[in-house]
């Protein structure tokens, strides 16, 4: 039968060429692995959860009670065998894999490998990211409980801040003010069709410029084979190797997933007219601790009658800002030569510095997210965004030079 | 970032625990002031347990890469060890996978038929069939795949 196949589609050629190709070996490289296995697991349950789920908010008899059909639909998942522990699974893959997006990317910045040649994979990494919260935030609607209606509301107030466009963006996305009857089913065709399909496009470019451009590959591999690609086969070692961590991988989540119910809808019960006090997913809280210590009432006014709102301020405009540093990078921290080999981060202290105080940033801008609980002023957690933000980078970057000492030259001519 | 050693991922774990334990004491702390032991997770607790996974996940997998690959790799084929005892050891885990297994689709037809079973039951069972396969594939590939390290020319015409 192979044979078959090969007269006619030159398989021994596509086998030599492709499955003997090299991939080099580090452990950094899992995290970008995990969300990738993170994204294979979250297709295989969704397929599972469209099965079942209905996207609509008419109203529905469920023993004697007057239920939205899709809170319903879930609760009806929820009965299934193993249904809650798939919903469960679905639910903390898409926590993992932004949590696996962000530390890969911070592995990136944090070992150069965006510079020359592969700024366009930095880019394309970015745009990843981004999809992958917008495609987490869509089916964090879905359920349309209590909470997720609610979280979902703010969201809907975001998009609505943009200036010029965001009624636009607003109608496009949730089919009016949200709740309308058209905002799940518009939400879901996002969720389960167009952003998966833009993420299997972009994950499908990611990985084809990275085999075309070669992985970097740890230092030593100078040693050993300078100038060349030094890894092991696609097949079968690679091959082994990914099976083994993607079994590992469903194994530990699908331990947390029984263990932990994620979103147990019939505890927040069907939206109700009075709304409940809630804060986003934990990726979108340091957004949200953003919009707690800015003044609530900024209004800039801007050219043909549009406003710049805190919401807009505080949402958009500053992880904005931040993003477009990021874009911005690969032209800011250039170098001569191509870079095959992973950088060092004792060898670029500023660098490793500033990593490190963008992650105090994040993390305090999150613990602004409890504002209220912590009863602390605005200016105090400013204060502290700050002042630990700074502290971050003055003690990492003397650390790194009292601890290794200064870079040598040679690195920095290479940077 | 030098080589494939095992002290990243021994931090990764150490992180995890670290993460984990802060998922907990928020857990204690939110019961004391709900007064009662809460049916969900705080946002808060969502995060910190799945930033405590993803630095396990790949601790955990750091360990088995360290152990699987080595910590450098030299070009050439090694041959690998051929031992008896691993094999006695894969043919036990398939064992417990086959009794695993059976236990899983009796779980199945039991929530089916009679009524639900413990979610934590339901999802422990099924990580540790999966923890199983991973385990006879890490062994199959330790002791009885040779090991195949190329040194690729950096122009190759893969994929173009």
């Amino acid at each position: 039968m192979y044979r078959w196949f090969d007269e006619r589609l030159n398989l021994t050629r596509f086998n030599k060429k492709f499955l003997n190709k090299a991939f080099a070996v580090h452990h950094s490289y899992f995290i970008g692995e995990i969300a990738l296995f993170a994204f294979v697991t979250l297709v295989i349950t969704g397929i599972f959860l469209t099965f079942n789920y209905e996207p609509s908010i008419r109203m529905v008899k469920v023993a004697g009670k007057s239920l939205p059909a899709a809170y319903a639909s879930v609760l009806y998942i929820d009965s299934l065998p193993f249904g809650a522990v798939l919903r469960s699974v679905h639910h903390w893959s898409a926590s993992i894999m932004i949590a696996a997006a962000f530390i890969h990317l911070l592995r990136i910045l944090i070992s150069g490998a965006y510079k020359r040649p592969r700024e366009i994979n930095w880019f394309v990494g970015l745009l990843l990211l981004l999809l992958t919260i917008l495609t987490a935030f869509t089916g964090y609607s879905l359920p349309f409980d209590a909470f997720s209606a609610t979280a979902t509301g703010i969201g809907y107030g975001i998009g609505t801040s943009i200036p010029y466009i965001g009624e636009w963006v607003s109608q496009v996305i949730f089919g009016g003010e949200f709740p309308t009857v058209h905002s799940i089913p518009r939400v879901y065709s996002l969720h389960v069709l167009w952003f998966p399909l833009l993420l299997m496009a972009t994950l499908g470019l990611h990985m084809l410029v990275m085999v075309k451009q070669k992985h970097t590959q740890p230092t030593y591999a100078k040693k050993v084979a300078p100038g060349r690609i030094l890894g092991v086969p696609l097949m079968p070692q690679q091959a082994y190797m990914s099976t083994i961590l993607f079994l590992l991988y469903l194994a530990v989540v699908f331990f947390i997933g029984g263990t932990w119910i994620a979103h147990p809808i019939q505890v927040y019960g069907p939206p109700t007219a009075s709304t409940p006090l809630v804060k986003p997913d934990w990726y979108l809280i340091w957004v949200y601790g953003i919009l707690q210590i800015i003044p609530g009432d900024l209004k800039i006014p801007l050219p043909f009658g549009a406003v710049m709102n805190s919401e807009f301020i505080g949402s958009v405009l500053i992880p904005g800002i931040l993003g477009l540093v990021a874009i911005l990078l690969p032209f800011l921290d250039t170098r001569r030569t191509k870079m095959r080999y992973m950088e060092l981060p004792t060898r670029h202290p500023v660098r490793t510095a500033v990593t490190f105080a963008l992650l105090a940033f994040l993390v305090t801008t999150t613990l602004a997210g409890w504002k209220g609980e912590l009863g602390l002023s605005a200016g105090q957690l400013w204060a502290i965004i700050i002042g630990s933000s700074l502290l971050t980078y003055l003690v990492v970057y003397y650390a790194i030079i009292l601890i290794w000492g200064r870079p040598p030259k040679e690195d920095l001519d290479a940077a | 970032m030098y080589k494939n050693d095992s002290v990243l991922p021994f931090f990764g774990l150490l992180l995890a625990v670290a993460f984990w334990m802060m998922a907990y004491y928020d857990g204690l702390h939110l019961a004391a002031l709900a007064g009662h032991p809460l049916e969900e997770l705080s946002g808060g607790q969502f995060g910190l347990i799945t930033f405590g996974a993803l630095f396990f996940i790949y601790g955990v997998m750091g360990y088995v890469s360290y152990w699987l690959e080595g910590d450098e790799l030299r070009p050439g084929r090694h041959e690998s060890p051929n031992s008896f005892w691993a094999g006695v050891t894969i043919a036990t885990l398939v064992i417990i996978l086959v009794a695993l297994s059976g236990l899983l689709v009796q779980t199945v037809i039991y929530w089916a038929n009679t009524g639900p079973v413990s979610y934590g039951f339901a999802g422990r069972l099924t990580g540790y069939i999966l923890l199983d396969m991973a385990a006879i594939l890490m062994i199959y590939k330790k002791y009885f795949v040779a090991e195949v390290v190329i040194a690729e020319d950096e122009h190759s015409e893969v994929p173009w």
